[in-house]
């Protein structure tokens, strides 16, 4: 599983802005290691659109329990950036790269999502 | 002489048609320029403005000494688990302008005594009542008492009657219930700018002025986005392992 984990230390402040992700309700910083991006193949166990964030729950060995959960922004954020509340579903393969909780938290803040048929998709 | 009649009248109808068929007069040119429409600050965008960085705002030792105390939820000294933020820790109405500095939409809806604004953010609204005079004594309110008038293309916008609990912007920047602002709302090519003045002498030293550039929204829907504190106490539980300190919907 670990060999289908890899992490990516943002380089540059530029790469930074480009993946912001929209969150308006609360910084990043404080719970989320923003130097860090990792990326993952998983499969959703869940996906609740609704406040404050929209939340993306995932397996990563094909089960239904949430291993890790990872939120993406508000509703109306995300929809601008072309995600509405079916992109996703259970069961679906995704690949997610996001930046990971802090401590080794399981949580995470998506920056990015490409669906099982290519579809990529910014938080 | 039957034959001068019928000539005349055939004449006289003629005219009658002709002048029946002439096009209406074009209608004048509207005295303002119409503002409605929706509109929204993209997140990232460096060219939508903001409020200056804070030590460029000429705060009050008072305003000084509660800024330094407060923990907001973003921003430089961001402390989530924690937050003193009013809109999350009661689900409080943002207030003015904070609401605005969200990346999401507001519709300007204009009409010839009001406009209106309708933010997405929960379905929070204000009335600028033009051309009428400021209220001497207005109630205290979350998003103020507006009244507006037009300056040439301009739409002049002065509000007083803030409550004080509100926060100017998520970084926990203060003010008092003497809080007056002035907006200057004008379009700069296809984009709506809002030149605003601070002026609060519990709060500020001296006025300070805002610059807020919204572009038009892709396309004129507003996504329901309505925070309530059972939402943002399931999330803590969620993300941060909070326990709720109160019974939440489930």
């Amino acid at each position: 599983m670990r060999s289908r984990v890899s992490c990516v230390v943002a380089g540059t402040v530029a790469a930074l802005l480009v993946c912001t992700p929209a969150l308006a309700h609360h910084g990043a910083a404080s719970i989320y290691d923003m130097t860090k991006e990792t990326t993952i193949k998983a499969t959703v166990t869940e996906y609740v659109w609704t406040n404050p964030h929209v939340e993306l729950g995932i397996s990563l060995r094909g089960g239904t329990t949430t291993e890790l959960l990872l939120e993406l922004g508000s509703p109306p954020n995300i929809r601008n950036r072309g995600w509405t509340s079916r992109t996703v579903k259970a069961g679906d393969a995704v690949t997610v790269t996001f930046h990971p909780g802090l401590r080794g938290a399981k949580i995470g803040v998506v920056i990015k999502l490409v669906t099982a048929d290519g579809k990529e998709l910014h938080a | 002489m039957i034959r001068h009649l019928l000539v005349l009248s055939t004449a006289a109808a003629l005219f009658a048609a002709a002048a029946c068929s002439k096009p209406a007069a074009a209608p004048a040119a509207p005295a303002h320029p119409n503002l409605s429409g929706s509109w929204v600050r993209p997140l990232g965008d460096r060219e939508v403005g903001g409020l200056p960085p804070v030590n460029e705002i000429p705060l009050t030792p008072w305003a000084a000494a509660k800024f330094k105390a407060e923990r907001p939820a973003a921003g430089e000294n961001q402390d989530f688990a924690n937050t003193t933020d009013p809109s999350l820790r009661y689900a409080d109405p943002n207030g003015y302008p904070r609401i605005s500095l969200h990346p999401m939409r507001f519709k300007l809806i204009q009409t010839d005594d009001y406009v209106y604004q309708l933010w997405e953010y929960n379905q929070n609204w204000r009335q600028i009542a033009l051309n009428v005079p400021p209220d001497p004594d207005p109630a205290l309110t979350w998003y103020g008492n507006a009244v507006g008038k037009w300056e040439g293309d301009t739409l002049v916008v002065d509000s007083v009657g803030y409550k004080d609990s509100t926060w100017l912007d998520a970084r926990g920047l203060p003010h008092t219930q003497d809080l007056h602002i002035v907006e200057r709302i004008h379009r700069v090519g296809e984009s709506l700018a809002f030149d605003i003045t601070f002026e609060d002498p519990g709060a500020f030293t001296k006025p300070w002025t805002a610059h807020l550039i919204f572009k038009p929204a892709p396309d004129g829907s507003m996504t329901e986005n309505i925070y309530t504190i059972s939402d943002e106490l399931r999330f803590r539980e969620r993300f941060l392992q909070q326990k709720p300190a109160i019974p939440i919907r489930r």
